[in-house]
């Protein structure tokens, strides 16, 4: 009986900030101000929507962060492979350098490295656009050395076999290996998706306006100044920013899990 | 192997150093040259050596910022831990219930940082949030300002990041409770053992490894904290919660000091780099144990 | 599993397009594009997107397409950034505290040479004239958009029941704010520990923050008084330090004076209209009280045209300005705002057509103009508000640090190299 009351507990602790987002983007301004705390709305209204959906180019943030997002995890796992395979299977000179820069790489997080990373993209015309997005998040070291290590289980006699055959090493890397590596890739495209489709961070510093502006950022300014706030505004912003990741969590849990636990334990 | 030619391996790999070197290594290399200069983007830079540092010793900021940074962080993750292990020995079981709650703590870690932030803002309004509310429902008089006073600010912002990444450490302890031997556990209860003496000397010594790797992943995660700052509380109450890289991301966009912008940014990576050595260290120990 | 043709397609996609456009240019075809950021919301930003649309209407030479960027203080970070990057707006509205800085950074057009745009009808106190000290004669680079005073907005219901009517001095404020407040429910006065509040306040004590000189003295004397005023206000309970920073505080302080949690509040005339429509008994405005005089700061934005943009967007720009400071744009923004009309002519035919008869709130911040202190023209000054005296407010006030010590703390650090 204990377990069980700590079990509604811990749900109501996770649960209940949702539910208290969504009933709150459905009040009317009034209510906000003068009975912020009240359970349920006395009148219901799909306004606060109505007026997010009317006055934001939704659709563009969702493409430009849809975009954003596809686009660096695709990158790191179509550059990751061939690098990973020539780390894991092929020897060649500089090979431990080459390791070691990889790994050490790993030590400089984004939040180090934006300064001059933003001026170098102001120098090439890149603040603003989608490729200054991308590109500085094209290579993810983490990535590299997982794939690294995934490949390392696969026996040379495939890969041999394979060249015997006369594929060639673009063929071995994207229609041999790739395929044998499916859980772990998927693990990190997901991973790696869904954290730069959450990002604030890049997109905050990186874009000036709604050309490459993304949904957090665009959600995250609905709390405008000059007339109060407006919070079933905000939080109508909130449902629609926070229902993709739920969704893609409902569809790819097991996923999502193993991708956590994946990265955790370096492969 | 040995590569079908003598060059493959240099292909392959260019892409990705290439992209390490222009976005990783030149700009650390650019970040210390900036660190010796005053420049606000739009007029000169000006050669100051170790003015920046200096200025940022001197002030109070960088032993301020390090010192919020790092209890804040200490407060995430030893909240995240014990609310994660709590909740992995609790739901450590089959069955749909533990696993729709699971899924709802670990469903927190999935949205974005700033979904939870401006949910929380409202959920912790000093006098319209619900929390206030029910504060006031329950002890009456006024609720606590959570973000309002700089005592409690920094704690009500570790609790939402704990609110919101319970779900890893919950995550990585269910996975590290797998490698448990049921088998032990039962001898253990037919020795007459108590849940409590079971976990003590069981369970608990065999996920010391997972815990020590919750931890300090957590720790250096935790020392990126921004996204929940800005949205939250801008570094306030009286910069009570100006972590690190709100610190980097105030001077240099907020007040345009590039320079001492990546003075702080400098510092920062040494921290970084001293907890990833650290964490390195106590892998090193616990595994020859 | 994954159709990796498809990330590689995208991805090159990706790369190939949107690449190095700034700004995007979605005027029609045929029509000068004038890229305009702002910074409001709500009734703000619906006004101004209704000013700029009857403005793409009305001729067909021009477009300006707004775009928001947040708070003040998130836009202007947006914007220097903007500028350094090459990637700067045609124009935007700033904050009068930054002006001088942008102007000595030879980031701003001058306006004079444009036709039309010299300021005969600007109110002077309000127009780059008299908002900065010797701002008349430099070159002429801000024309004023929305501008404000700070005023105190009184519960009438509460003052009525209390029988006290709006303070005029600083006395009558402490003993108002003592009468009204209810221990746990109720405050008697509140305000947003801000720098704006803090320069009124030091010049009703008789200082300025910046000495006739140049010097930065923080009022010396004065500015340890003001601050005092707030620290006494706080410590006996009467007055609520709102949380938050900016203007976070601010929307705060306004939700407690709607709620009921605040009977009398300083804030910004803007917010006059937003007070009025959502409050559930009867609001008054009031001028700010008297210590050893009458003084407020102005606040607001001004319009800027950024000097980097093509020429063609820049006289074009100059066009919108022109149309903005016509009467009937003038005195659509400011009646339904708050703000101050910006221009004589519009005040006039508010005046012939008893607007102020009928609104007395809306005259406060406008008879308010008459005890206005310029701001110095002082390229640190927005760093001497933001990094040195604004946290140190906040410490005094919310931790009770000694006001005297945290302003000789600031100015000793205002007096360093930047």
């Amino acid at each position: 009986m204990k377990r069980r009351a700590l079990l509604v507990l811990v749900a109501l602790v996770w649960l209940f900030p949702y539910l208290w987002m969504g009933l709150t983007s459905l009040k009317p301004l009034d209510e906000i101000i003068h009975a912020p705390t009240a359970l349920l709305p006395q009148h219901p209204t799909l306004d606060a929507y109505r007026e997010v959906l009317g006055t934001l180019p939704l659709a563009r943030y969702f493409l430009n962060t849809s975009v954003m997002a596809l686009s660096i995890a695709a990158l790191q796992i179509a550059l990751a492979l061939p690098a990973g395979y020539a780390l894991a299977k092929l020897r060649f000179r500089g090979k431990r350098w080459a390791f070691a820069l990889i790994v050490s790489t790993l030590l400089i997080p984004a939040q180090v490295r934006f300064v001059p990373v933003f001026s170098m993209l102001a120098g090439a015309h890149l603040v603003n656009t989608l490729s200054g997005l991308i590109l500085p998040f094209g290579v993810s070291a983490l990535g590299t050395f997982m794939i690294r290590q995934a490949l390392t289980n696969v026996p040379d006699s495939q890969i041999e076999a394979a060249r015997i055959d006369g594929a060639s090493e673009l063929y071995i890397i994207y229609r041999l290996l790739a395929p044998l590596l499916t859980p772990t890739l998927v693990a990190l495209f997901l991973f790696s998706f869904i954290s730069h489709w959450n990002d604030y961070f890049w997109p905050l510093v990186l874009t000036t306006d709604e050309h490459a502006r993304t949904l957090p950022l665009a959600i995250a300014l609905l709390r405008e100044q000059g007339t109060g706030v407006r919070w079933h505004i905000v939080m109508a912003g909130n449902v629609i920013l926070s229902l993709p990741a739920l969704a893609v969590f409902a569809a790819a849990q097991r996923h999502l899990l193993r991708a956590v636990t994946l990265r955790g334990f370096g492969g | 192997m040995k590569p079908s030619r003598r060059t493959d391996p240099y292909w392959m790999l260019l892409p990705t150093l290439l992209f390490l070197f222009v976005f990783f290594l030149y700009p650390l290399g650019m970040l210390i040259k900036q660190s010796f200069f005053s420049w606000d983007l739009l007029t000169d830079a000006r050669y100051v050596g170790l003015g920046n540092y200096r200025a940022l010793l001197r002030s109070g900021e960088l032993w301020h910022t390090f010192v919020t940074t790092l209890s804040m962080s200490s407060a995430v993750v030893l909240g995240s831990m014990a609310a994660g292990l709590g909740l992995a020995l609790l739901l450590d079981r089959p069955g749909r219930w533990a696993a729709f709650i699971r899924g709802a703590v670990f469903s927190a870690y999935v949205v974005s940082w700033v979904s939870v932030a401006l949910l929380f803002l409202w959920l912790l309004d000093a006098d319209s949030g619900i929390l206030s509310g029910i504060w006031r429902a329950l002890c009456g008089g006024r609720a606590p300002n959570w973000l309002g006073d700089p005592k409690l600010a920094p704690w009500a912002v570790a609790g939402v990041s704990v609110w919101k990444i319970t779900g890893y450490a919950l995550v990585i302890f269910l996975s590290g409770l797998q490698d448990v031997p049921a088998s032990v556990l039962e001898a253990a209860e037919l020795d007459g053992a108590s849940p409590v003496a079971r976990f003590r000397n069981v369970t608990w010594p065999l996920l010391r490894p997972t815990t020590l790797f919750v931890a300090t992943t957590s720790l250096i995660a935790s020392f990126q904290l921004f996204d929940v700052v800005r949205v939250m509380t801008q570094g306030g109450p009286v910069r009570s919660t100006t972590v690190f890289v709100y610190a980097v991301y105030e001077q240099l966009f907020l007040d345009l000091r590039v320079g001492r912008a990546s003075a702080e940014a400098v510092v920062f990576f040494l921290v970084l780099l001293a907890l990833t050595g650290a964490q390195f260290l106590l892998f090193r120990s616990s595994e020859a144990a | 599993m994954i159709p990796r043709r498809d990330f590689l397609g995208a991805s090159a996609l990706a790369a190939a397009s949107w690449v190095g456009a700034c700004t995007t240019d979605a005027a029609p075809r045929g029509r000068v594009p004038v890229s305009l950021w702002f910074s409001y919301g709500g009734t703000n930003r619906e006004v101004l997107e209704g000013l700029v649309r009857r403005f793409n209407a009305r001729q067909s030479q021009d477009y300006v397409q707004a775009v928001y960027q947040g708070d003040y203080f998130e836009g202007l970070a947006k914007l220097r950034t903007a500028i350094a990057a090459g990637c700067a707006p045609t124009l935007s509205h700033v904050v009068g505290e930054v002006v001088p800085y942008l102007a000595e950074a030879q980031v701003l057009e001058r306006l004079a040479a444009y036709p039309g745009v010299r300021e005969p009808d600007v109110i002077p106190e309000l127009g780059q004239e008299r908002s900065w000290l010797g701002g008349g004669a430099r070159p002429l680079v801000a024309l004023p958009f929305n501008r404000s005073t700070p005023i105190a907005y009184l519960n009438a219901d509460l003052f009525a029941e209390a029988g006290l009517s709006a303070p005029r001095t600083w006395t009558e404020l402490r003993a108002a704010a003592q009468r009204l407040t209810q221990p746990n429910t109720r405050f008697g006065f509140g305000c947003p520990i801000n720098w704006w509040f803090w320069v009124a306040l030091v010049g009703q004590a008789g200082g300025r923050v910046v000495a006739e000189n140049g010097r930065i003295s923080l009022g010396n004397e004065a500015g340890v008084e003001a601050l005092s005023l707030w620290q006494d206000l706080v410590k006996r309970g009467f007055m609520k330090p709102p949380p938050g920073r900016d203007y976070n505080a601010w929307e705060q302080c306004n939700q407690d004076f709607l709620s009921g949690r605040a009977a009398m509040i300083w804030s910004s005339t803007a917010f006059l209209k937003y007070l009025e429509q959502h409050a559930n008994f009867r609001v008054l405005a009031a001028p700010l009280p008297a210590f050893r005089q009458r003084a407020v700061p102005t606040g607001g934005t001004f319009w800027v045209v950024l000097r980097a943009a093509q020429a063609e967007h820049k006289a074009a720009a100059t066009r919108f300005l022109r149309f903005m400071l016509e009467p009937e744009q003038v005195i659509e923004w400011s009646s339904r705002t708050g703000y101050i009309p910006v221009t004589r002519g519009a005040v006039n035919e508010l005046t012939r057509r008893g607007y102020y008869v009928a609104h007395p709130n809306d005259a406060v911040a406008l008879e308010q103009l008459s005890v206005a202190d310029p701001w110095p023209w002082s390229v640190d000054l927005f760093r001497l508000q933001r990094e040195i005296v604004q946290p140190r407010l906040e410490s005094a006030v919310i931790e009770g640090r000694d006001a005297r010590v945290v302003l000789t703390e600031a100015r000793r650090l205002a007096a360093e190299p930047a």
